[in-house]
């Protein structure tokens, strides 16, 4: 060891940091972190279901009143065409994935932040904090499938065997998901106030997304450019399609959408390795 | 690169002087300013680092608070970035960082023994073995299956320890652990570190408590304002950082004239009949104040060695006159090996207000015998219990 005599005022510029980041390589110490995803995951369900009925009940009863809600009154004031399908259960399909969106992308953007104390205490790949809040928020939404099956059997009707593409929605579901909530976890460390303009875009997108009424209500030009910008869309209409209508999804506009979610889950997951070396800066 | 092999090669690490600011606000503040040409809000936390270490060795990073410690720690153990340079380390990391163990505090004492195992690349048998051990090092029994959150600091500190020490690390990273605990764990901590790097784990200890750097590291390095101040043996590096704490404190008399209500006029400290101040003889501490007006208080002498908390406090009432009151402590016997040592003063009033803040007043040399170096893995914290007479009078 020795003591250098001369220290310049900035480290040369080829000495700079560069750090290389491969999908390969992040995603096998996410497998080696596994077991602190699941720990996390159950944590966050244990803290939710502490009281077991009621813990269950808060992931139904949220959606279902807000179906009511919609049916009593917007439906009511506002005839909304659901081509022959009670309201009740054209929303409510729809209302389950959104919210499954809408809860992940609005806790996982916070889980960086509130999990910066447990990340500077050793290394811990950091997407295991959205992605355990994304699993927890996707346990509700199992949950509050109850509330469909409920609906079927009131209405006594059958899921269609179209359902057999729901996997496929779920995945494009997914790939935005977690491409939105890398984005936002990893910004909102930086600009904190950014997680309430987020709660307001996330209004936003109830409205702007088809859940209270149909993506025919869209003028037909302007459907492709919709979906684009909004590919929960074509996804959630896919949904209301498969399962109630027993028609495929709307191709033409699916499979744009699919590719702009995946371009938000490479964006997003790109924004967030670029800024995760500054976490421990801010903490 | 063996396993257990570090070498950080001419690091540098910077921070924002406003890191906490984090909102839109800020950053398009910021951004203005880079707009008018501004540079500015960086500051550098460390700069050009080199330093390697291999299976066996024992590092102790010393230095004042902000001097870089900390920041060079999590930059070895992988949770921060630095600004240029690199990093390489090999084989299975055991980190204790931040004294309140355990990774999540949410999750139970058991679940953070195997997540961490998890996390640094054992296998969930391989945890399973050692997991008895863990919980018997960390005296923890039944309390394993709590969580953590619940555990009081002691305990907290206790896993931590365990997990980082017991789950076999090639490198073992250490941060202050050993300012807080009892001194029984302490001792057992200090063991198994030592049977650790003996067995080949290579240890990075990073403390401003010099006597436990010195107990338990070989080499040193003295980190001062981020750069790299001296490194080598660590009684050469420690030694280094006393020698400038003392030359840095010797105009600590300047600032002492400005401080509190009440002031210092003149401290001394005197061996018998105006001799020399010698080991196990007595000595004289004399201490003049001046204050504004009447009042009662309590004076605290504190006798330390080089900037660190005093070895031992003594303390008496003391009636203030208006004008300058003299107190004279008299040890009988002095307890201090050979060595320069630095008398703190402190006055304070009922309520633990401060007439006179806690403050370095004036050193002295004492000759005697050398104090006798311990083997490694003992660690000297010299607590010594004082008898004192006192005399108060108003001249």
């Amino acid at each position: 060891m020795s003591v250098s005599a001369a220290i310049p005022e900035s480290p040369p510029a080829d000495l700079r940091y560069r750090r290389r980041v491969s999908v390969v390589d992040s995603a096998r110490e996410l497998w080696q972190a596994r077991e602190f995803v699941l720990a996390l995951f159950e944590r966050q369900l244990r803290a939710r279901y502490k009281q077991a009925f009621l813990g269950f009940a808060w992931a139904i009863i949220p959606p279902l009143i807000f179906m009511v809600v919609l049916t009593a009154f917007v439906q009511k004031a506002v005839k909304i065409p659901t081509g022959g399908i009670p309201y009740p259960l054209f929303s409510y399909v729809a209302l389950v994935p959104w919210n499954f969106f809408s809860s992940s992308v609005t806790s996982g953007a916070t889980s960086i932040v509130t999990s910066l104390d447990v990340m500077n205490k050793m290394y811990v790949p950091r997407e295991v904090f959205p992605i355990s809040t994304i699993l927890s928020n996707a346990v509700d939404a199992l949950i509050s499938l109850v509330g469909l099956v409920i609906l079927f059997v009131f209405y006594s009707w059958a899921p269609r065997g179209t359902s057999v593409w729901v996997p496929l929605l779920l995945l494009v579901q997914m790939a935005m998901t977690l491409g939105i909530t890398f984005m936002f976890s990893s910004l909102v460390v930086y600009l904190r106030d950014l997680r309430y303009a987020m709660s307001i875009i996330i209004q936003i997108g109830l409205f702007a997304t088809p859940i209270l009424y149909g993506i025919d209500r869209i003028p037909h030009a302007l459907r492709l450019p919709y979906s684009l910008l909004n590919p929960l869309a074509p996804v959630i209409d896919g949904y209301r399609r498969t399962v109630i209508l027993g028609q495929d999804p709307s191709w033409g506009l699916l499979l744009p959408a699919a590719g702009m979610s995946f371009i938000y889950l490479v964006l997003g997951f790109r924004i967030f390795k670029r800024l995760e070396t500054g976490f421990s800066d801010i903490a | 690169m063996r396993r257990g092999e570090l070498v950080v090669d001419r690091v540098w690490k910077r921070f924002r002087a406003d890191r906490r600011r984090t909102l839109l606000r800020d950053e398009l503040e910021r951004l203005r300013a880079r707009r008018r040409g501004e540079q500015r809000g960086w500051t550098w936390a460390l700069r050009d680092i080199s330093f390697s270490a291999g299976p066996g060795d024992s590092v102790g990073i010393v230095g004042r608070n902000g001097s870089g410690k900390t920041t060079l720690l999590r930059l070895l153990a992988g949770v921060m970035y630095p600004y240029a340079g690199k990093i390489e380390l090999s084989g299975k990391l055991g980190t204790l960082i931040n004294m309140s163990a355990g990774l999540h505090p949410d999750l139970t004492g058991q679940e953070n023994i195997f997540i961490q195992g998890s996390l640094i690349g054992l296998k969930r048998k391989e945890i399973a073995r050692r997991f008895d051990e863990i919980v018997e090092f960390a005296e923890l029994e039944d309390a394993i299956r709590r969580q953590v959150k619940f555990y009081s600091s002691g305990m907290q500190l206790r896993l931590g320890f365990s997990t980082a020490a017991f789950l076999d690390p090639d490198v073992l990273l250490v941060d202050e652990v050993l300012a807080a605990g009892d001194a029984a764990f302490q001792q057992k901590c200090l063991a198994r570190t030592t049977e650790k790097i003996k067995s080949g784990t290579t240890f990075i200890f990073v403390s401003h408590d010099l006597q436990s750097v010195e107990g338990m590291c070989r080499q040193g390095i003295w980190l001062r304002d981020g750069i790299v101040a001296a490194a080598g043996p660590v009684r050469h590096a420690v030694g280094a950082y006393r020698d400038w704490v003392e030359r840095f404190e010797a105009n600590y008399r300047d600032r002492l004239r400005k401080s509190g209500e009440a002031r210092i006029v003149k401290m001394a400290v005197t061996g018998p009949e105006g001799n020399g101040i010698r080991s196990e003889e007595p000595i004289e501490i004399r201490t003049v104040v001046e204050s504004p007006d009447q009042r009662q208080g309590t004076l605290y002498l504190g006798i330390s060695e080089g900037p660190s908390r005093p070895i031992f406090v003594v303390h008496s009432e003391l009636a203030l006159q208006n004008g300058h009151t003299e107190a004279r402590c008299e040890i009988p016997n002095l307890p201090l090996p050979r060595g320069r040592f630095y008398v703190w003063v402190g006055l304070f009033d009922k309520s633990g207000r401060d007439l006179l803040p806690w403050q370095p007043a004036t050193e002295f040399d004492v000759t005697g015998p050398d104090l006798h170096p311990t083997p490694q893995g003992i660690v000297r914290l010299s607590p010594i219990q004082m008898s004192t007479a006192w005399e108060v009078d108003h001249p």
